[in-house]
């Protein structure tokens, strides 16, 4: 169902960070990260809050601009081009169109339909033909099961339909890797279980996601391998299985003490289905 | 800048119309308030009368530009048979003018305080006047404190009209000195950033009021 | 009075409707203009934008006008009773606005803009199609409640000698030594225009109601 795969190298892989640091004032809040995710995988990002899993997470499409280190997609730098000069708004939004992003909460956009939320970057950024836009978008919604809804403005939706929208709308840019920043810790318990079921489905599907979460058994499940993070540096990595029933580390072991302790239950419905 | 020498010159002339500014203002803002705070109540009356009329004062008064009704109170009232000079006509009109609107902030801040605090004094025995200046006025202030701050500025600015009545305040000192020694720039400026620092300390009084409100969060 | 003085206002009514039209349909688009070098917080722009903004807002209208209408013409440009007219209004209406744009613009919710700026949107799509809209909605009742502020000190065109309502039912008065007719029938003709704005400021306020940017 996942697949469990060996770090790729840089040359090989689809996403590559080097050296990420990052501080806020004089809180270094990422420490020399490096790590490479190859196409089709799905990396969960876990640790404790305030580990800094967010804050990288948006440094690989730039919403947050590193201290030092880079980042490259597909071989592509990001952010800073290979003659070492910080990239404009025009050149970040080209790459940008690359890479899809799921929000916490949400961040649709309230004066549009949710049909006219998938459609409006394809068709204003990547200026494709609004026949097509809106057959994709129409097909999106179905996928994530809300083509009923099309019409309806975001405010009248629930949490887990607002996410669901949210996914819809970042596969229309036909994204090369998806990354997702917590995207269930905005939602009621019993809306959880949509939106996981939604990014297990792409996972299997073969979408290369990088995924920040805090809900354990869909880590486990959808996972093809763990990047685990403490306080700006990353403490270790491996498969799920490896990470969850044998933490080669101390700081793992205490991590997954706290937090592992009972999946929700909706996770858990998941899992078992 | 020869001219602003000029200015500085004549600046007793100019301080003159500055305390003139501030004394209309202050008196104004203050004859405001505690008239506002009594047609505050007829405006939220349950009788309709009283709260009819109340309203259409207030709606009367904001609909009206202040310049016309200075005209009004000056070279009208005289056909009445009310003779003001033209000090008691400023300050008649700045005050009646802003006791609408300060009526309308203090209905507006009293429709948003909480109801609890007022029903616990009730319960303790507060009642009439010492339950309003002890118990009701206090918190009110504090919360309308930044709108009643923006009414002041505007009754500093609405002085200004009254030069058209000559009265000497700020804006009439520099015309004349203007007018006398052909230094438009300068007068003027010289009264724009006097004005600017009397709005700058409103904006302290505001930003001090709203710490004290602060505290007490 | 007769019909005749009549309407010697309307014409002046006239008057101060086209110059507050123009002050208002200026002192708009600046106004943004203003918020938006704010809001980017451009090194020197911003500082500068800041002083004038204030500047302006604490200056008082009749002050302004007499300076324009003064020392304009003394450095060299020279400007009538209109044109001072409607440059100090317009000077005037856009720096309230600012601060009415500005106040939309700070709470606008960033992630909003995070999720634009993830799909590739550059600046100028981001700010026309997504914060813009959006922009408008909010900032509606403090701009139609400028307008009416707006129209209310129009009488201080009369000052520089600009004929419009105020100074037309002054000269009524003085010629008939009636001055109250006049100028009643100077405010039956402003009561209306401020009192429609007034209540479209409202009912926009109530429609809005359920939250600004959702």
């Amino acid at each position: 169902m996942r697949r469990e795969s060996p770090p790729p190298s840089a040359e090989a892989a689809l996403l590559s960070l080097g050296n990420i640091s990052k501080s806020f004032g004089a809180l270094k809040v990422l420490d020399d990260i490096s790590f490479n995710v190859a196409r089709g995988e799905t990396v969960c990002l876990l640790g404790p809050s305030g580990s800094g899993k967010s804050t990288l997470l948006r440094c690989i499409n730039w919403l947050e601009r590193p201290d030092a280190g880079r980042v490259l997609l597909d071989g592509q730098p990001i952010g800073v081009s290979s003659g070492g000069v910080v990239m404009g708004d025009r050149e970040l939004s080209l790459l940008r169109t690359r890479i899809g992003m799921v929000f916490q909460h949400f961040a649709l956009w309230p004066h549009l339909t949710v049909l006219q939320n998938v459609m409006e970057a394809p068709l204003h950024v990547q200026k494709r033909p609004k026949a097509e836009v809106r057959d994709e978008a129409e097909a999106l919604l179905q996928r994530v099961g809300l083509l009923q809804k099309k019409d309806v403005f975001p405010a009248r939706l629930s949490g887990g339909q607002k996410q669901r929208v949210g996914i819809a709308r970042a596969l229309a840019m036909k994204p090369a890797l998806l990354l997702f920043d917590e995207p269930t810790s905005a939602l009621d318990p019993e809306l959880v279980g949509e939106v996981l079921a939604v990014m297990r489905d792409l996972a299997r599907d073969g979408m290369t996601m990088v995924v920040v979460t805090h809900e354990m058994a869909f880590a486990r499940e959808a996972a093809s391998r763990i990047v685990f993070l403490d306080k700006g540096s990353i403490v270790e990595t491996g498969p799920p299985e490896a990470f969850f029933s044998a933490p080669s580390t101390e700081r793992a072991r205490q991590f997954l003490l706290r937090y592992a302790s009972a999946p929700t239950a909706a996770a858990a419905a998941i899992v078992n289905a | 800048m020869h001219d602003f020498g000029v200015v500085w010159g004549q600046r007793g002339l100019l301080f003159s119309g500055l305390a003139n500014t501030v004394v209309l203002s202050v008196v104004s803002a203050v004859c405001a308030l505690a008239l506002g705070a009594l047609l505050a109540p007829l405006l939220m009356a349950r009788a309709k009368a009283p709260a009819f009329a109340a309203r259409s004062f207030v709606d009367a008064m904001r609909c009206t530009p202040f310049l016309l009704f200075a005209y009004i109170v000056y070279y009208g009232l005289p056909s009445l048979g009310i003779n003001f000079d033209n000090w008691q006509a400023g300050l008649a009109a700045l005050v009646l003018y802003n006791t609408a609107y300060m009526a309308e902030i203090l209905r507006g801040a009293w429709a948003v305080q909480p109801v609890q605090p007022i029903e616990a004094a009730h319960a303790f025995g507060f009642s009439g006047f010492r339950l309003f200046r002890r118990i009701v006025l206090p918190p009110l202030l504090l919360s309308a404190g930044p709108v009643l701050g923006n009414q002041t500025i505007q009754i500093v600015k609405d002085s200004a009209f009254l030069t058209i009545i000559a009265l000497p305040e700020l804006t009439h000192a520099a015309s004349s000195i203007q007018s006398r020694f052909y230094v438009p720039f300068a007068a003027f400026i010289s009264a724009v950033l006097l004005y600017w620092l009397l709005c700058l300390v409103v904006e302290a009084g505001v930003a001090a009021v709203g710490r004290m409100a602060e505290a007490r969060r | 009075m007769s019909w005749g003085d009549v309407v010697a206002i309307l014409q002046g009514a006239v008057t101060t409707l086209t110059l507050s039209a123009i002050g208002i349909l200026l002192g708009l688009p600046i106004g943004l203009g203003l918020a938006l070098i704010r809001w980017s917080r451009l090194p020197l722009a911003s500082p500068l934008v800041a002083v004038y903004v204030s500047l302006l807002r604490a200056t008082p209208l009749v002050t302004l006008l007499l300076l324009l209408f003064f020392a304009l013409p003394n450095v060299g440009i020279p400007v009538g009773p209109i044109e001072a007219g409607v440059i100090s209004l317009t000077m005037n209406t856009s720096a309230f606005n600012c601060e009415v744009w500005r106040a939309a613009l700070m709470d606008f919710p960033k992630d909003q803009l995070e999720a634009a700026q993830s799909m590739g949107m550059r600046r100028g799509l981001r700010f026309r199609r997504i914060v813009l809209p959006q922009l408008v909605k909010v900032s509606l009742p403090g701009l139609i409640n400028e307008m009416s502020l707006l129209i209310k000190v129009t009488p201080v065109l009369a000052v520089v000698g600009v004929v419009d309502v105020t100074r037309a039912a002054v000269r009524i008065g003085a010629e008939s030594y009636e001055p109250l007719p006049p100028f009643f029938v100077a405010i039956a003709i402003y009561l209306p225009i401020v009192f429609a704005l007034v209540s479209l400021q409202r009912f926009v306020e109530r429609r809005h109601a359920g939250g600004a940017f959702a």
